[in-house]
């Protein structure tokens, strides 16, 4: 210590501590503004409504696209003003381009969440975490309400709710409504240079009323009629026809979702497996009923189970009939919540059925009898809920995830899935318990292998004409596919043609061989489902704003 | 009861609670408005940006005199509340984890750059440096150093370099943005002076942009030019239809490198037609028999042909030029970065001389300068001007300098630098041995960047200063010096509009980073010569030596009291000697200027005859113009607003990384891409003589089909340009290659 103390400070010393002291505050006068009345405001008076929204009115962004050259100030501002995290930006700004050789055309559009008059983030909500403000026509979110699901991201046409998983929740522009309501500009409008951003107070109902058929907010933009979208969008320039954004032909795979894919595709199996009991379940071994009643339950335990992995907060999952009257997310819930409930029935008076006559416990026997018509219970159930999931893709209005692709894909996936897990099972029992059920094992294979190859053909014939045809709807998504996940495709292809084989080694071996077979048969197709899964998520083209040059 | 239940019992749904109190704002006081409740500060100060030239007020929010947040200031005359992205995150590069914390040397074994302590590098510093000066003389070493770092900083830097340590050359990465306006300048109106003031945007009646694209490089003087209420003719002569482009009444897409034939034409246009000032130019120029004579020979047919703009736009172009009432020309990078830019920027001089468009507002023949300050640095960096604009090779400059700084007239060379590319030549000649890097980055900014890495090899001492050792060329040092940013130092910066304007310090520099300031005070004090800068004793105490080194200069700025002055007045422009205005200053005695001034007024120019010279070189052709091997010519330029200084300091946001391409794109041509069979969006391969990049398709009519864009923020661009220099500013031709391009497979 006395050491330390008497060794000479030298220049060094000096100069890191001079570094250290910050003297801004103490060297330089303060010139505060004395009120209340922030100093910016006088040039943003005009920019904001002298008056607050009537009822049938409210708030909305007007953007001034002449004024908007892409400076991008809007973006950082928002950010900086509102205090978001490090890499969260609740506003962008894309451009639009086109023209001809003589005249080009280029327009940057500064776009964040448009506050639509039917939002697309709220009606999908499951928790009601979005409330649209009466008086203001804001859509808020309920931070502490929301539990993370992010359903609201696919919902959105507009790519505005953005989740942190850091927070897990999805946080999203409110026009800085907090700002608004003392007279305060939104962060955009009081940092952009030009003046390009104000808020206007919009009559609703004439609003919805000037809607033009197909009408978009600019171009690239998603029918405005969705969501009606309350942005206003002006120019004096001349917009030429081929007007598109700056990505437009920038190829992204969109987030994986990996507890939904598995969730997706066991909770598929699961169902496929208790519509094959209920089809098999007159006049058949009790080891049928058991197999399968509990191999359907155990299958749809563990769907659900992956499936709280999606969610940024599930404890506040309970909250899910909150949004039964608009949300297919909450439909799902409480069509599975039914399933658990029959498919636990199911398996339990299969079990009985079994254990009953071998146990000489007559009142389980009796009580194996309940496992036909809650097989069917079961699968109608099910199938109910495989609905429900497909609704929620299609309720975003994604080509890509239109009603016949998807709930072909979700039913398929249920039959195949539920035919190989079926023989997979089967051949266990027939090789295990009892080896009357060879023949419904048999069966299944049979069934699995004819499902894989329509629903393979289905599939290939559909992705090579969607590749071919630039006029096709999923010919980004196929082309997305092809030109950044085609090992991915390949492998596919691979497990699908192994599937097959795998299924035809099963039906030509009895026993533990035969059951082997089966049990890889079932496990290369569902690898291949869940790369189709992986597929169905990632290769989605997802609306959005138009973006910036994208590379 | 019910508090307790509403505890226990979670509501229906949740209004409120930690999650939605994150982003609760509360009253901001001190005139900011609402803030996060979080980023509440407890006081506030004004401080410069500290990315380009502009010079935009920032409002730093503090908490116990630590910067916690920002916003743009309204009360600077500046920028009036506004910021460009880049402001607005400017705090977020300093809290960066690769800052430089320590001194790195690299160690000869393992090539890994390792921390030492200052005392170790000080002593390595100075003995290498006095090791190559002892063997190889004065002239063996150099420095090449920045507009990024304060004035104060770059005046101890260049007099310790050629006072101190009696090293001859040195130069900085100015030369690749403004040397082209200090020269023209300087030959035409005998100072380097900028003359107008961002006043001129709002009241000019037209408005011509000539490589320049305000709505990228400086939105914040492009939200002036939208202030503007005159209805303004706002003319844009670019090679492409930039944002500006979009925005301008007029745009000239003329071939790339055809502007000095445009501006000649145009001049023999107005001269002809008899739209110029007489009298204007009979009382303040010399050399218009001469210019009359040149410009003759650009007729309008040949102009047309040269430029691709029709006869009849250029008439109308100048027709536009002489209706005008207050016309104002503005030049950025697209001239100041040619093999003849020079004569290019004197040019647009000459128009706005023989129309009389100077020295009245909403005129001028204006330079926007690149870096927050350039200006500083073509003052008193001591680089090419001795201290204050005065001239080295003048017995009487010197000897008023070695006056005012207590230095001994002998230690002030008489010979100036050599320039950026004649260092880097002197690099290759084996002359220059040692070379001391500060703030910049020439491994990615240097042109011909290839060449540049080849060459710092042969050096037997490289030192760079930065606030990152990630930097290219720091990657490349032997030795790298810790520096203090923006933010974490005082100083001064100078602005376009010759604004000078305060730097604070509301950040702890990370670890041992010291100021630029500090440093060069160490290296004094262990090259021996600590003495010689006694005066140099805090960044402010160096302003004062530098005010009166700037008396009776026309950069004159004795009439500033000090660095509280300057907090005071919103940042004062040079010249200000005092004395003639009007509102008494706040605190003391001293008169405080009108906000926003201008020069030449009077019509009196700096040269001795009190006139402005009209100069013209015939044009000459491009030195390396594409041909049938290399078809296409490559523009290098700004792609966004978001980028900065070969993104050492943008690259550390999160939130400006989202404002542009990770990758390298190039802008073709629809026609072009047709032909070459590059879908939009494809990989390319683009290669120059020297070297070759890929980059990923932008098909977009805003390019003309002879030329290709790519911007210059990804580092591969300046391994593909050709090295052509301005003869008289030795400026780098940064925008004209020739290249070909192919779609990768």
């Amino acid at each position: 210590m006395t050491m330390l103390d008497e060794t000479p400070r030298t220049l060094i010393d000096d100069l890191l501590d001079e570094q250290q002291r910050l003297t801004a505050v103490e060297r330089f006068s303060r010139k505060h503004d004395a009120d209340g009345v922030p100093a910016q405001a006088r040039f943003y008076r005009d920019l904001i409504p002298l008056e607050k929204p009537r009822t049938g009115q409210q708030y909305a962004f007007a953007v001034d696209l002449d004024a908007c050259t892409g400076c991008k100030a809007c973006v950082s501002a928002c950010h900086s003003l509102n205090g978001l995290d490090e890499d969260e930006i609740w506003r962008n700004v894309g451009v639009l381009h086109g023209g001809t050789g003589e005249a080009p055309y280029q327009q940057t559009v500064t776009t964040a969440c448009h506050h639509c008059v039917e939002p697309g983030c709220l009606e999908g909500c499951p928790v009601m975490a979005y409330d649209k403000d009466a008086a203001t026509g804001v859509v808020r979110h309920l931070d502490d309400q929301c539990i993370g699901c992010q359903y609201c991201v696919l919902k959105c046409p507009y790519d505005v709710p953005k989740y942190s998983a850091k927070r897990g929740i999805v946080r999203k522009c409110d026009m800085c409504s907090s700002r608004l309501a003392v007279g305060e500009a939104p962060a955009c409008v009081r940092s952009c240079p030009t003046q390009a951003i104000r808020i206007d107070v919009i009559d609703t109902e004439k609003f919805e009323r000037a809607l033009r058929p197909g009408e978009t907010l600019v171009p690239g933009a998603f029918d405005s009629h969705y969501t009606k979208p309350t942005t206003r969008y002006r120019t004096t320039k001349p917009m030429p026809a081929n007007a598109r954004p700056g990505d437009a032909h920038h190829l992204r795979l969109e987030d994986a979702h990996w507890p939904l894919i598995f969730m997706l595709v066991l909770t598929q199996m699961s169902v496929g497996v208790a519509l094959t009991l209920a089809v098999l379940s007159f006049g058949t071994s009790p080891a049928v009923g058991a197999t399968l009643g509990m191999g359907s339950f155990a299958i749809l335990q563990a769907g659900l189970a992956v499936s709280v992995l999606h969610l940024g907060r599930p404890l506040g999952a309970w909250r899910f009939f909150l949004g039964l009257r608009t949300s297919w997310m909450s439909r799902e819930i409480l069509a599975f919540g039914l399933l658990a409930g029959a498919s636990a029935g199911c398996a339990l008076t299969g079990m009985a059925g079994w254990l009953g006559p071998r146990w000489a416990v007559r009142y389980l026997s009796a009580i194996g009898e309940m496992t036909a018509p809650l097989a069917w219970m079961t699968a109608v159930l099910g199938m109910g809920a495989v609905y429900c999931s497909g609704m929620i893709y299609i309720d975003t209005r994604r080509p890509f995830w239109r009603a016949a692709m998807t709930l072909l894909k979700f039913f398929g996936a249920a039959l195949l899935l539920g035919a190989m897990a079926s023989a997979g099972l089967l051949h266990w029992a027939a090789a295990t318990l009892d080896s009357a059920v060879a023949a419904e094992a048999l069966g299944c294979g049979i069934a699995a292998t004819l499902i894989l190859v329509a629903l393979f053909g289905w599939e290939a014939a559909g992705f090579i004409s969607a590749l071919r045809d630039p006029g096709s709807t999923d010919h980004r998504s196929a082309l997305t596919l092809w030109n950044l996940r085609r090992p991915l495709l390949i492998t596919r292809v691979a497990l699908f043609a192994a599937s097959a084989a795998l299924g035809l080694v099963a039906a030509s071996h009895g026993g533990i061989a035969g059951a082997i077979a089966a049990t890889a048969a079932c496990a290369t197709a569902t690898a291949a489902q869940i790369i189709e899964r992986y597929f169905f998520f990632t290769a989605v083209i997802a609306p959005r704003m138009p973006g910036g040059v994208a590379a | 009861m019910n508090a307790i239940a509403d505890k226990l019992i979670p509501p229906i749904r949740a209004w409120d609670g930690a999650l939605t109190q994150d982003l609760v704002q509360h009253p901001g006081d001190f005139g900011l408005g609402r803030v996060p409740a979080r980023l509440a500060p407890d006081d506030t100060t004004t401080m410069v940006c500290g990315y380009c030239s502009t010079g935009c007020g920032l409002n730093i929010h503090l908490k116990d005199g630590r910067a916690i947040n920002l916003s743009a200031d309204t009360h600077y005359p500046v920028n009036l509340g506004m910021a460009c992205p880049k402001g607005w995150e400017a705090l977020t590069p300093l809290s960066a984890p690769d800052r430089a914390t320590a001194p790195l040397l690299r160690n000869t074994l393992t090539g890994e750059l390792e921390p030492i302590d200052w005392e170790r590098a000080m002593v390595l510093f100075t003995e290498r440096f006095k090791e190559i000066h002892r063997e190889h003389g004065p002239e063996s070493c150099a420095f090449l150093s920045t507009g990024q770092i304060v004035t104060e900083e770059m005046a101890l830097l260049g007099a310790l370099w050629k006072f101190g340590m009696g090293f001859v050359h040195c130069d900085s990465n100015t030369r690749q943005c403004m040397a082209t306006s200090a020269v023209a300048y300087k030959q035409s109106f005998g100072f380097d002076a900028p003359p107008y003031t961002y006043a001129d945007f709002e009241e000019s009646d037209v408005l011509i942009f000539i490589g320049s694209n305000p709505c990228i490089a400086h939105p914040i003087m492009w939200q002036r030019v939208m202030r503007n209420r005159h209805s303004p003719e706002i003319i844009v002569v670019d090679p492409r239809k930039t944002e500006t482009a979009m925005a301008a009444t007029q745009h000239f897409t003329i071939q790339p490198k055809s502007d000095l034939m445009l501006l000649y034409g145009l001049a023999n246009i107005l001269i002809a037609s008899g739209w110029i000032k007489r009298d204007y130019i009979a009382a303040h120029t010399t050399g218009y028999a001469e210019f009359r004579e040149f410009v003759a020979r650009f007729t309008p047919g040949e102009v047309s042909a040269a430029t691709g703009i029709s006869v009849e736009r250029l008439w109308r172009l100048a027709q536009t030029i002489a209706d005008g009432e207050r016309v104002s020309f503005w030049w950025t990078m697209g001239v100041n970065q040619g093999h003849e830019s020079t004569r290019t920027a004197q040019a647009i001089i000459n128009l706005a001389l023989i129309t009389g468009n100077i020295g009245r507002p909403g005129t001028g023949a204006n330079s926007i300068t690149g870096q927050c300050n350039a200006m500083g640095s073509r003052l008193f960096a001591n680089i090419t001007n001795l201290i204050g604009g005065h001239d080295f090779a003048n017995d009487a400059h010197r000897e008023k300098v070695a006056g005012v700084l207590g230095i001994r007239e002998s230690v002030i060379p008489r010979q100036s630098s050599l320039a950026y590319d004649q260092i880097v030549e002197g690099i290759r000649e084996g002359k220059i041995k040692g070379l001391w890097v500060i703030a910049t980055n020439s491994s990615h900014s240097w042109i011909h960047q290839g060449e540049f890495n080849e060459l710092v090899r042969k050096l037997d001492f490289l030192v760079v200063q930065d606030l990152y050792a990630t930097t290219e060329t720091a990657q490349r040092a032997d030795l790298v010096l810790p520096a203090a940013g923006w933010g974490e130092k005082e100083g001064t910066f100078i602005n376009s509009e010759r604004r000078i304007g305060l730097v604070k310090r509301i950040a702890h520099a990370p670890g041992q980073a010291l100021s630029d300031f500090n440093i060069c005070k160490l290296v004094a004090q262990y090259w021996g010569c600590g003495e010689m800068f006694r005066l140099w004793t805090s960044p402010e105490a160096v302003f004062q030596l530098l005010k009166d080194c700037s008396r009776g200069q026309p950069c004159d700025i004795t009439g500033i009291d000090g660095y509280r002055m300057l907090d005071e007045c919103g940042g004062v422009q040079w010249p200000w000697a005092g004395g003639t205005s009007n509102t008494q200053h706040s605190t003391s005695n001293i008169q405080s200027p009108e906000a926003e001034r201008r020069l030449f007024a009077d019509g009196r120019f700096f040269h001795a005859d009190g006139r402005a010279r009209l100069l013209f070189d015939l044009p000459r052709p491009m030195p390396e113009a594409p041909d049938a091997e290399y078809p296409f010519l490559l523009l290098t330029g700004r792609g966004t607003s978001s980028q900065w200084h070969t993104n050492t300091r943008t690259g550390k946001s999160d939130v400006l990384r989202k404002l542009y391409p990770a990758k390298a794109y190039v802008e073709i041509n629809p026609r072009v891409a047709g032909r070459l069979g590059i879908a939009p969006n494809a990989a390319v391969t683009i290669a120059s003589r020297r070297a070759s990049m890929t980059a990923t398709a932008f098909v977009t009519e805003t390019v003309q089909p002879g030329q290709i864009f790519v911007p210059m923020h990804y580092a591969a661009v300046n391994a593909l340009t050709f090295p052509a220099f301005d003869p008289h500013s030795h400026q780098p031709s940064y925008k004209a290659c020739a290249v070909s391009i192919c779609a990768e497979d």
